[in-house]
């Protein structure tokens, strides 16, 4: 079936996937648990995280959708319009009593929210859901959070109809769970790789301070002690959190990519952070390198 | 001249702009849009929640501490270069483009900082 699907989607557009990815869940036939529950992901699968959010990303209509596992936890979702509206109930995870007060879920809450689906959806554990109406003291409430942050925020894929939490449900090669694209470490990153030695060299005038770790230059640094010393310690606390974010703002994980934040659009200073492969650099820059900045990242490509 | 005429006259100054859109990124919405990409609602809304995390932690703290508040980000990415902007009067005011890497990005931010005035002071 995983083989059949890959035929099927391969060479198809961006835009062309998500409609063959819902097509084919529609294809799936429904295993029903005792009590008519919907079995969305089995004991073999490493992310039922990724089949929950995929059940509230279908979801356009206004719906009540319980989701429970086989312990007995369980979490009860109002969604619509791909959008998560509010949590009603929740049962055998703590942390859940942010979520429940709320009217409508907002942004303030989609980390409670994270944390409350990342403690019911564990990888391996089989994952149910059952649909309803939604309840009347719902009504009106049409903003919530967009199904796509949550699953940006967790680096879940949710039109890939062959990724984890799959319909199909294959026992997986590997034993662990997904990492997060940006801290594996790739021979051959998507879209090229760089070189972020010859990247900093060409911005080298630009640059008060630079820090590099990973990759063939791995320790290289350059400028005063005292900021190569803030940066080093910023990278020892924030590196996953930096990749993190390179991922959201570049809508590519684990790809070459840099990111320049200015105090004020290039008339000044500033901070730049750059990955490729399992490299990444971290550097402070003044004076005006939006001239050089696409020549450097252009001549540093392998 | 209008938010709509303002974006168009960027577009068409800077062919390598495939899409520029006025945002309000407190409200996390795309108010308009101009440019030769073909986008859909998700697309936009996926644009906007790019701005908001750029200036986000942990960038966004180094930043502070070390020189003030960023108002610019520019993603180099492997297929795009994304630039946002975010008014210095109006901090919810954002402009947010995708263009091609052979943009020519100094004059482009320039021409953007003057647009992203203009928008902001209307």
């Amino acid at each position: 079936m995983a083989g059949g699907n890959q035929g099927r989607t391969k060479g198809l557009n961006r835009g062309t996937i998500p409609i063959v990815a819902r097509l084919l869940s529609l294809q799936t036939p429904a295993q029903i648990a005792i009590g008519g529950a919907r079995i969305i992901a089995g004991p073999g699968n490493p992310s039922p995280l990724t089949a929950l959010l995929r059940e509230l990303n279908e979801t356009i209509l206004g719906r009540a959708l319980r989701f429970e596992t086989r312990d007995g936890c369980s979490l009860t979702l109002e969604a619509a319009g791909r959008r998560v509206l509010r949590l009603t109930e929740a049962s055998g995870l703590q942390g859940a009593e942010g979520c429940l007060a709320a009217e409508v879920l907002e942004d303030e809450n989609k980390d409670d929210l994270i944390k409350l689906m990342e403690a019911l959806a564990r990888p391996r554990q089989e994952l149910r859901v059952t649909i309803s109406a939604r309840g009347v003291a719902g009504d009106g409430v049409s903003v919530g959070l967009p199904v796509a942050l949550l699953a940006d925020l967790l680096l879940i894929e949710l039109n890939d109809p062959n990724g984890p939490g799959s319909a199909s449900d294959a026992p997986p090669a590997d034993p662990e769970p997904p990492a997060p694209a940006a801290r594996q470490a790739s021979p051959s990153s998507p879209g090229g790789s760089i070189s972020l030695a010859r990247f900093v060299q060409a911005l080298a005038p630009t640059l008060m301070a630079s820090v590099i770790r990973g990759g063939e230059a791995d320790g290289a640094t350059d400028g005063p002690e005292e900021m190569v010393t803030h940066l080093q310690g910023f990278l020892d606390d924030e590196t996953d959190a930096l990749h993190r974010q390179l991922d959201l703002v570049s809508g590519s994980p684990g790809s070459p990519a840099c990111m320049v934040l200015g105090s004020s659009m290039f008339e000044g200073q500033g901070v730049l952070f750059a990955r490729s492969d399992d490299a990444s650099l971290l550097a402070l820059f003044e004076g005006n390198p939006s001239q050089s900045l696409m020549r450097a990242w252009a001549g540093a490509r392998a | 001249m209008g938010v709509m005429d303002s974006l168009g006259a960027l577009v068409k100054a800077y062919p390598q702009a495939r899409l520029v859109a006025f945002a309000d990124l407190s409200s996390n919405m795309i108010l308009a849009s101009q440019g030769p990409q073909i986008v859909t609602q998700e697309h936009l809304e996926r644009l906007c929640k790019q701005a908001r995390s750029s200036f986000d932690d942990p960038l966004f703290s180094l930043t502070l501490e070390a020189f003030g508040e960023p108002h610019s980000a520019v993603l180099l990415g492997p297929e795009d270069v994304k630039v946002f902007l975010r008014s210095e009067t109006e901090p919810a005011d954002a402009l947010c483009c995708i263009c091609d890497h052979g943009i020519d990005l100094a004059a482009f931010v320039e021409q953007l900082r003057e647009t992203l005035d203009s928008i902001s002071a209307a």
